[in-house]
């Protein structure tokens, strides 16, 4: 998905103080971490401002990515993941105060989704192609535990492959592909209660 | 998850393979294992469904676009100065005098009337070229023998500034047709006209406010004052802002070269 030399240069000359450089680091990795941010963090306040912490941090230890240690969007996506982590630990305590039943319950009601759910049979992409459908599954991935989550939003939506993720996440393959299953079981199953629920 | 022996593969290793199934990279006799298994476990059977359709659900997400600024703001947060913050740290009201606070509002309200203008009027470069232009023009009437003080009753309507354009610059062509200077003198003047041209769109509206002022100068302050309130009325933002005193003195302000377009004012 990149070139390694290309990135490579682009790293050395960014290090060395050319602006351009950085600036084109930036046009090229700005949506892919926005994109992750806004489906790990949800809102898109949330996602603009870890976005700008993920190429501050990158900008600072930028001279320490190696590129015989990995591709430069591993490196990339190990930042974002760990600036999540925290984020999602400051947050933690907010989010635990909030009523856990009443958003959900209110959110899912939203959803004016009753005629599109009768054939449970029909493939989900038909579905999903409506805005408001796509923004039921946002917020199931957001339901999910953040394990589950990440896994899902770094293979499904990042396409990022299993050793890739394990290296961003520091666990073994094993361990991805097992948290990507229950990841995608479990957003099933919040979705199909939603649609019930409509029914 | 009960474990099952059942067709050579237990559940643990159905959770293993799951993945991969999914991804279509199983074949042959491990697939069939695979799917023997699926088919009987009443665990996995289900959870291959639910994990097929977990998948299709995130496929059908589309990416969202980051927001416009986003790019600006990461460069300015890294490389720049960060300007929004620098702006906020700014404003305290106790140190703001009423001419500070004034020139806020004023900008506020002329800036997004003029931004294109305003923009390029606030560039040295252009505010260079406008006092040039008009020091030529000053150069050119004097040497053809034009009084300020038959100017004085020129209209600063923008039809008006359009006639007066062309009748100087058909009167300059006629006299100085083979000299550099009026090329010099033309596009200066075309380009400030290009520059104006935003200005022009609501002459009418304009034009009679304009008449009033001129009637009646005793009641201008209070008029004025009175416009500058009525923010939703945008011609008479317009007017005011072409009219009022704010652009010339942010001018003066800001470069110290464009004295030489109050004093065109002024001339005229
Ligand atoms: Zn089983």
């Amino acid at each position: 998905m990149e070139d390694v030399q290309v990135i490579a240069m682009l790293v050395r000359r960014c290090v060395a103080g050319d602006a351009g450089a950085w600036e084109e680091i930036v046009q090229t990795y700005n949506r892919r971490i926005y994109n992750i941010c806004y489906r790990f963090a949800g809102s898109a306040n949330d996602a603009e401002d870890l976005t700008q912490e993920v190429f501050i941090k990158m900008y600072r230890t930028l001279s320490s990515y190696d590129a015989s240690k990995g591709a430069f969007v591993t490196w990339v996506t190990t930042i974002t993941r760990n600036l999540l982590v925290d984020h999602f630990r400051k947050t933690k305590q907010d989010r635990l105060t909030d009523s856990i039943d009443a958003p959900v319950s209110a959110q899912e009601d939203a959803q004016p989704l009753s005629e599109q759910i009768h054939d449970q049979s029909a493939p989900p992409d038909a579905h999903v192609r409506s805005r408001e459908a796509g923004e039921t599954v946002h917020a199931a991935l957001g339901k999910l535990s953040p394990e589950l989550r990440e896994a899902v939003i770094l293979r499904d939506l990042q396409d990022l492959d299993y050793r890739e993720i394990a290296t961003v996440l520091k666990v073994p393959e094993g361990t991805v592909k097992s948290r990507i299953n229950r990841g995608r079981a479990e957003l099933a199953r919040l979705l199909q209660r939603t649609y019930r629920q409509v029914m | 998850m009960p474990e099952h022996t059942n067709h050579g593969i237990e559940c643990h290793e159905f959770d293993s393979l799951l993945a991969d199934a999914i991804d279509g990279i199983l074949s042959g006799a491990e697939l069939d294992r695979f799917q023997a298994h699926a088919r009987t476990c009443s665990a996995c059977g289900p959870l291959l469904a639910e994990a097929k359709a977990g998948r299709n659900w995130l496929k059908g997400l589309s990416e969202v676009n980051p927001p416009a600024n986003l790019i600006n703001n990461i460069l300015a947060s890294t490389t720049g100065i960060d300007s929004q913050r620098l702006r906020n740290n700014v404003p305290t009201p106790q140190r703001t005098s009423l001419w500070e606070r004034m020139q806020a509002w004023v900008s506020g309200v002329v800036q997004p009337v003029f931004a294109q203008t305003w923009a390029s009027v606030r560039q040295p470069r252009f505010a260079m070229s406008f006092g040039m232009a008009f020091f030529s023009i000053s150069v050119a009437l004097s040497v053809l023998g034009v009084k300020p003080a038959d100017l004085s009753h020129v209209s600063l309507r923008p039809a008006a500034i359009r006639h007066t354009y062309y009748n100087t610059q058909a009167r300059v062509v006629r006299y100085y047709e083979n000299i550099r200077f009026v090329y010099e003198v033309e596009s200066r003047v075309r380009e400030l006209k290009r520059n104006v041209e935003p200005v022009q769109p609501a002459p009418n509206e304009a034009a009679p406010e304009k008449k009033e002022h001129k009637d009646d100068t005793t009641q201008q302050p209070e008029q004025k004052q009175e416009r500058n309130y009525s923010q939703t009325e945008n011609h008479l933002v317009l007017a005011s802002a072409r009219l009022g005193p704010s652009v010339n003195d942010a001018f003066r302000k800001n470069d110290p070269s464009v004295v030489l377009v109050s004093t065109y004012r002024r001339f005229v």
